[in-house]
């Protein structure tokens, strides 16, 4: 015996009200999920390129510290380089005052330069002629100077002349 | 009163709130957290990269004083570097001199700097004029090493010659150093 006329629906548990619900939350979900791993990816990213951009950083360094190193040093080979350059421009200058001191009546036999110091040997026709033209000369520039003659056979004067430069205070204060 | 639930409402409710709360205990214990370490490495990393370019520009402008000091002290830097040679030494200053002798090197300690080596050369020579001198002492500073004139300087005549003897510091690298600047001049 029939109680209805219609077939009688399969009921399921997804009703229409249960889908609606779970489309949404999986709609909510599948978002959060993405955003979680957006994230994820994005602090893995920023980690990585924080340890790159250190490590390059680091490179840098050691770079820059070998540059610095090299920089001091052709620093110092150019320091030394001029040094040694005005040290032989002085001296020749030195050289050349030395011979330009020499008056033409005396003859040099043999000059010394010292470090602190000139020993001239020579030929002068008599001792004034040393006195006036060549010790006064030296005389303003050392600080002390000793002269000795002995008698050359043409009547003239040998002479042996030493000269020497005392240490002023100030390059005694250079040196220490 | 009674109330009726039925059975589908009651579904439809306990996986609304179990996905609500699953909702919320995502947000706030994975989420929100992830969010913040997000904020503050991009900020860490702006400031890592502000630092890096910082770094670079100094190092391209240390490059480049680098390069500069280099290009202009080309002649000093090979002078330094090159191996004294008394052979060459001659045939380059023998025509200031009537004649010219150089002794073997000897190595010296150099006290005031240790990069540098100093060799001495005892030279005797025989000079026509003192301008002779002169040019050779000119002639030292663009040689092809760093060589200075060290006392004692003697000068004797010798008929019309002048006859002289003195010793030469010839100023070097040392072998540290100077495979350095070699390995980087490669570079």
């Amino acid at each position: 015996m029939k109680y209805s006329y219609i077939k009688p629906r399969a009921k399921s548990v997804f009703t229409q009200e249960i889908q609606l619900i779970l489309s949404f939350f999986t709609m909510t979900l599948v978002m959060l999920f993405l955003t979680y791993a957006f994230l994820l990816y994005k602090n893995y990213a920023f980690a990585s390129d924080k340890k790159e951009t250190l490590q390059e950083r680091m490179a840098l360094e050691i770079s820059l510290e070998e540059m610095k190193e090299k920089i001091v040093f052709i620093e110092k080979q150019k320091m030394l380089s001029e040094r040694v350059y005005t040290q032989n421009s002085v001296l020749k200058d030195s050289i050349a005052n030395l011979f330009d001191l020499v008056p033409t009546r005396i003859t040099l036999s043999k000059a010394q330069l010292l470090e602190n110091g000139l020993i001239l040997y020579g030929i002068t026709p008599n001792k004034d002629v040393y006195n006036f033209m060549l010790q006064a000369p030296l005389r303003s520039i050392f600080h002390r100077t000793y002269s000795s003659f002995y008698p050359a056979q043409n009547g003239w004067l040998r002479f042996v002349s030493t000269n020497y430069l005392d240490k002023t205070e100030e390059e005694s204060i250079d040196e220490n | 009163m009674k109330i009726s639930i039925s059975r589908q409402h009651i579904y439809l409710m306990s996986i609304s709130i179990f996905l609500f709360l699953f909702v919320l205990i995502f947000s706030f214990s994975m989420l929100i957290p992830a969010g913040k370490e997000y904020r503050i490495k991009r900020v860490e990393l702006k400031k890592v990269n502000k630092e890096f370019r910082k770094y670079a520009n100094f190092h391209d402008d240390t490059v480049a004083t680098l390069q500069e000091l280099r290009s202009e002290n080309r002649h000093i830097i090979t002078a330094f570097d090159k191996e004294f040679s008394a052979y060459r030494f001659e045939k380059q200053h023998k025509n200031y001199f009537s004649k010219l002798s150089i002794s073997k090197l000897e190595f010296i300690e150099y006290e005031d700097e240790k990069a540098f080596s100093v060799y001495e050369v005892k030279t005797s020579s025989q000079i026509s004029s003192p301008s002779s001198f002169y040019n050779f002492l000119d002639a030292l500073n663009k040689s092809d090493w760093i060589i200075s004139i060290d006392f004692p300087i003697d000068f004797v005549r010798d008929g019309e010659l002048i006859k002289s003897s003195f010793t030469m510091k010839v100023y070097a690298n040392t072998k540290e150093t100077n495979s350095s600047v070699s390995t980087s001049e490669a570079k």
